[in-house]
């Protein structure tokens, strides 16, 4: 199997920059790091000389770069913060109709948890797609994935926010 | 099994509700300041000479102390040696 070449590394890039981006930034909470963790799994997938072909398996490699970047990120800030960085909590009621109430209470969870519910509820991946794309192993990903819906709608009870749109 | 790794209908239904909510909310700066990818690959490719360069430079890196002890131990020893000659 060949190198990735410039032009296939082009139609990947147009194929799953945005997404990737949208999945970082909902993730690590903030543009600027998303934009550095994004542009830095590129360039180490480009660095790594993966062999060019299916691209849904470039796809996954890039987003198991950006899940572990996040993490490292998240490590060395609450180290350097010496305490986890926790979100300012959300006011009791938020209105369920607010974006911004909503992308709070998202943000209430931790990364892993966040990297979890958007590969499954927004990429529609599977158990091993997810397994895959953080680089854990599959059967971990079943009770992972289980914990961060849980913890998803203690919050949505906590915070009494009504979902049945 | 399978049931015990499930939350039950209604919460299912919340949860999911809420991430569809989660993934239409609008992204800031759509324009963001990632590359295209022409610049990310010439910027890969530079990087690739670096790591090249610096993986050729390793062994001589390595070397360079155990030359510098190599010498320092060999001029003690002719100092040593040509001391009864002094």
């Amino acid at each position: 199997m060949g190198r990735l070449d410039e032009a296939a590394f082009a139609a990947l890039h147009a194929r799953s920059a945005r997404a990737l981006r949208a999945y970082v930034y909902r993730v690590v909470g903030n543009t600027s790091d998303a934009d550095d963790i994004v542009q830095e799994a590129f360039l180490r997938m480009l660095r790594a000389d993966v062999p060019a072909g299916d691209e849904e398996h470039l796809r996954r490699y890039l987003y198991r770069v950006a899940s572990n970047l996040i993490v490292d990120r998240w490590r060395k800030r609450t180290h350097e913060q010496g305490e986890e960085m926790m979100p300012e909590p959300a006011s009791p009621r938020p209105r369920y109709e607010d974006d911004a109430a909503i992308a709070k209470i998202f943000a209430e969870l931790k990364p892993r948890d966040r990297a979890l519910l958007w590969l499954a509820y927004v990429e529609g991946e599977s158990h091993e797609e997810i397994a895959s794309s953080l680089g854990v192993g599959r059967r971990g990903v079943k009770v992972m994935l289980f914990r961060a819906r849980r913890r998803l709608r203690d919050l949505l009870q906590a915070r009494g926010v009504l979902v049945n749109s | 099994m399978t049931e015990w790794f499930d939350l039950d209908r209604d919460e299912e239904r919340a949860v999911a509700a809420f991430m569809s909510r989660v993934a239409s909310l609008q992204i800031p700066d759509p324009g963001s300041r990632i590359p295209d990818p022409a610049q990310l690959w010439c910027k890969a490719a530079l990087l690739r000479k670096w790591d090249a360069e610096r993986r050729a430079q390793r062994p001589l890196d390595v070397m360079l102390p155990i030359e510098i002890a190599g010498g320092l131990v060999a001029a003690g020893l002719l100092l040593y040696w040509s001391i009864p000659y002094l």
